[in-house]
């Protein structure tokens, strides 16, 4: 797929010319069909061979023949002339039912919106009323009063549609009333049927248009029903519906009659409805053409292998070790184009290595590409990560299914989300329990209280029945917490836990980090944005720059003296690390996206120290500390404190 | 839970009131009266008026509704103008032919509906989702009672695997009951299962995309169990609101399909009610799918409590 959209190249991706091609192929012949319909309808007279009334009992029940095409009915009709005619009666009944729904729901619903109060709670109990029974059961009921036949069929109809043209208009009436240019042109004293008029009206016609759609397609329906059970359309008159009825009485003597008229209802409705979708996914969009980033990325793959870093010293305890990993991803399936690339660092027992970096540096990618969860859009196509002397990009999905809970866990930012909603917090740790370490039922809840107890919850075994809505969100964080250490993994990643907590909460979560390290023994991969929080938990950084490492170094020493400028950026920028007095420096510019990077240091863009040099490809060299930087010798960036 | 429950009864008991108070006031309205639909051209005028006073007909209309709701509260839903069968026994008559379709057609459409709609979101954008959102289209799209003859003229008429018409009561024979049922319950059901794939799957779309699907992936859960228990259990809860729709757009279905296979349900008493103009018969007609359809918000409200914690009151 990305290959091919690749080869292609142009402004527009594959798919998105896939889409758009799907978008003619739709809208093309719907319309055309339905232009069709229209012109049958208006030449009815013209086009059908025979009167459509006129019967010659000699000839009925006839298959298609030359004279026929479409053969006879019971009384020896044309079947072609009948469907034309049929035509016409489809078209004027969507037409009369649809323009009473609008006609009646549309003023009624504005009125009652504008208005509220009693009138409004007096309508919409009525309204609620006629849904809750049958919409065929209303128009029977209808018809019953206003007596069979097309009109007054369509009328019945057009009462039963009007009830969600009300509804639409009153919803959008009460959201809009609430808008401020509403209720300042209230404040200024225009009148209200102005306000109504100039202001409401234009935000009900994109709504009003989809339903529009949606009702001519259940009114020719339901007028075919309704004509099929003898309620609309009378014979000897023509319609579909009519048709029908005749041919279901026929069956087995000429089943070819139930044909013609069905195909007539189904491309009719479908058309109709197609168009309503296509004009519903615009609608709602804004007619969006998709433009993919211009990134070729065969130039990158290129450089990316010119200029290798030099290869991670071994250390003897390490739990985790990354190499070389490259990933990509093809965003609204667009070209392929990498995030991550060259990326090496490696993580000891009980270490906890903070991983940095602006919003869109990589680093939660980073977090999912070693559980290899980083979805359908993205994949890891070089290097390696080593857990415990395995390499997991080899693992088929089974056994990475093993490793994940047992081996690497990992917490998310925002508990509220990462915890599921439909079970309980209890619910939610004991399944893990039980299908991870294949504790019985009561065995895993009972444990799954222990964990809720040890990080920290007052009443863990009420606490455990509870809805994530109806804990906090250092206390849903803490479960969180208690879920992925629940296996006792060697790693837990730790994607910016405490970014959606309370500053307050954010320290105690941090404490419990420490303290749960200091308990587990697991190494911990701290993704987070905020180099307070890092200094505070890490003991080693590793800081990320548009997809790869610039900096690594243990974290008193990055803070006494960054090497790479973005790492010094960073630091300057931060509050703990600058005076109080003169405003924060920023870094200028944003991270650039994956796809757009420059061609050699990609940070040289945003860079105040860069040289010519820095075009090339930079490796990441050092020893104990590791810098991507070709002037990181020369550079004194000083300490920031 | 039991909460829940008396709230929505409470909720529900002024809709009830309302729609009696429609039921009856509109088909008040019909043009014709009564006394001459009984008695047809025939009678004196004096036999009229007493026919008319015996009727309560003279009483002014809100007396009128109130003798009716007190005796429909207690099940008698009066008799009909035509053959002076009691309403409330020739609706319980056809209800179980009526409700065996509906539940036939609404166990197919959420099964067909939920399987595709499932099968669709798992791989967005791959074969088996343009299939299912291509049948969802042409589902909607297709009328229930032409699709109906067309199953008829297969099976009935040509393969006889299925009998053409009629109705077999489960209770006489479990067997026919389910040959004389397929055919219908498939042509109902159609049309629905469309729409309930078609929410079923933008459901599923987006609860997958969930954090907590992915956390819950991150802690090892197998893909099957997070789909089939995390996430289907979130991703019914808008499907829920749908299916009590559904079920009432095919219980009026009902009565139009149950004409092509010949079927002796409430549809066939509707029509001839509407035809002949016999008020008590369509008025009992309205409160019996009224209540049916109340019975079913009632269980889908349930239904919802137990797959939303949030919505169960506190």
């Amino acid at each position: 797929m990305s290959g091919q959209s690749q080869k292609a190249g142009g402004p527009l991706s594959g798919r998105a010319r896939a889409r758009r091609l799907s978008f003619y192929a739709i809208t093309l012949p719907a319309t055309s069909f339905l232009a069709l319909l229209v012109v049958v309808a208006l030449g009815a007279d013209w086009i059908a061979p025979y009167d459509a009334l006129k019967q010659n009992l000699l000839h009925a029940l006839q298959g298609p023949s030359a004279a026929h095409w479409l053969g006879t009915d019971d009384l020896g009709r044309d079947v072609l002339s009948r469907l034309i005619v049929g035509c016409r009666i489809a078209l004027i009944a969507a037409a009369e039912a649809t323009s009473v729904a609008i006609l009646l729901g549309v003023p009624l619903g504005l009125w009652i919106g504008y208005r509220g109060g009693w009138w409004d709670w007096a309508v919409m109990r009525v309204v609620e009323a006629i849904m809750s029974i049958p919409g065929i059961m209303v128009a029977i009921v209808i018809i019953a009063i206003l007596g069979p036949g097309l009109h007054r069929a369509m009328i019945a109809l057009g009462i039963l549609f009007s009830t969600s043209f009300l509804r639409l208009a009153r919803g959008v009436v009460l959201s809009e009333r609430e808008e401020t240019y509403v209720k300042s042109a209230r404040v200024i004293g225009a009148p209200d049927r102005r306000i109504l008029l100039r202001h409401i009206f234009p935000n009900i016609a994109p709504p009003l248009i989809v339903q529009l759609t949606l009702t001519v397609g259940a009114v020719l329906l339901a007028e075919a029903g309704l004509s099929f059970i003898g309620l609309g359309v009378q014979p000897p008159n023509a319609s579909w519906g009519t048709m029908l009825n005749t041919a279901a009485s026929f069956m087995e003597l000429n089943w070819f009659l139930a044909i013609p008229p069905g195909v007539a209802i189904v491309l009719t409705v479908l058309s109709v409805n197609l168009l309503g979708d296509v004009l519903r996914d615009s609608i709602g969009r804004g007619i969006a053409v998709g433009v993919s980033p211009a990134a070729p990325s065969a130039r990158f793959d290129a450089e990316a292998s010119s200029a290798p870093s030099a290869p991670l010293p071994a250390r003897g305890d390490e739990v985790l070790r990354v190499e070389g990993l490259q990933v990509v991803v093809s965003p609204s399936g667009g070209p392929e184009a990498p995030v991550l690339t060259e990326l090496t660092f490696s993580i000891a027992r009980g270490e906890t290595l903070g991983l940095v970096g602006e919003s869109g540096s990589g680093k939660t990618i980073t977090g999912l590409a070693i559980l290899d969860l980083i979805g359908a859009a993205g994949r890891s196509t070089h290097g390696s990560i080593v857990l415990d002397g395995t390499d997991l990009r080899s693992l088929s999905e089974p056994q990475m299914q093993a490793v994940r809970g047992n081996n690497v866990a990992m917490v998310f930012q925002d508990p509220t989300t990462s915890l599921n909603p439909a079970f309980t917090v209890g619910d939610q740790i004991a399944e893990v329990l039980q299908a991870k370490l294949r504790l019985s039922r009561k065995a895993a809840w009972a444990r799954a209280v222990e964990l809720i107890d040890r990080v920290g919850i007052p009443r863990p075994a009420e606490r455990a029945k509870a809805y994530v809505h109806e804990l906090s969100g250092g206390m849903a964080q803490r479960i969180a917490i208690a879920r992925a250490l629940s296996c006792n993994p060697k790693l837990l990643i730790a994607d910016e836990p405490t970014t959606a907590l309370d500053v307050t909460v954010q320290q105690e979560i941090l404490d419990l980090f420490r303290d749960l390290q200091g308990e587990f023994g697991m190494a911990i991969l701290f993704v987070t944005h905020d180099l307070a929080v890092a200094a505070h938990i890490c003991d080693r950084i590793a800081v990320m720059y548009a997809g790869e490492i610039v900096e690594v170094a243990p974290v008193d020493d990055l803070f006494a003296k960054p090497l790479h400028p973005y790492a010094a950026g960073l630091l300057a920028a931060s509050p703990h690390g600058a005076s109080r007095n003169p405003p924060l420096p920023t870094i200028a510019g944003t991270v650039p996206r994956p796809g757009a990077w420059p061609a050699g240091c990609r940070f040289s863009d945003r860079c105040a120290y860069r040289r010519e040099s820095c075009g090339r490809r930079v490796p990441l060299t050092g020893g104990s500390r590791l810098v991507r930087c070709l002037r990181a010798d020369e550079l004194d960036l000083g300490s920031a404190s | 839970m039991l909460r829940l429950v008396v709230q929505r009864l409470l909720a529900v008991a002024p809709l009830l009131f309302i729609v009696s108070v429609i039921a009856f006031s509109f088909t008040s309205l019909l043009p014709s009266d009564p006394v001459d639909l009984i008695l047809g051209d025939t009678g004196t005028e004096e036999q009229h008026e007493m026919l008319r006073e015996r009727m309560g007909l003279n009483e002014p209309i809100h007396v009128r509704y109130f003798e009716w709701l007190g005796r429909a509260v207690q099940g008698d839903l009066g008799t009909s103008y035509f053959n002076s069968v009691s309403v409330a026994g020739a609706v319980m008559q056809r209800l179980p032919v009526t409700l065996s379709l509906t539940a036939a057609s609404a166990f197919i459409a959420i099964v067909v509906g939920f399987a595709a709609g499932v099968a669709a979101a798992l791989r967005p954008r791959s074969l088996v989702d343009r299939l299912a959102t291509l049948g969802a289209t042409f589902g909607q799209a297709v009328p229930n009672f032409w699709f109906g003859l067309l199953l008829a003229a297969v099976f009935a008429v040509w393969l006889r695997w299925f009998p053409a018409t009629g109705f077999t009561p489960l209770t006489t024979s479990p067997w026919e009951w389910l040959r004389s049922i397929t055919l219908p319950a498939i042509a109902l059901g159609l049309s629905s299962s469309a729409a309930i794939a078609r929410q079923v799957r933008s459901a599923m779309v987006g609860v997958l995309q969930q954090d907590y699907i992915r956390a819950a992936r991150a802690q090892g859960l197998s893909r099957r169990r997070v789909i089939f228990k995390h996430a289907l259990k979130n991703g019914l809860v808008p499907v829920v609101a749908v299916l009590s729709f559904q079920i009432t757009v095919l219980l009026g279905g009902a009565l139009i399909v149950e004409q092509v296979f010949v079927i002796n349900g409430l549809g066939t008493l509707a029509i001839a009610a509407v035809r002949q103009q016999d008020i008590p018969m369509i008025q009992g007609l309205v409160l019996v799918m009224v209540g049916l359809v109340v019975a079913v918000q009632l269980v889908t409200d349930i239904l919802y409590g137990y797959l939303n914690p949030k919505a169960r009151p506190s």
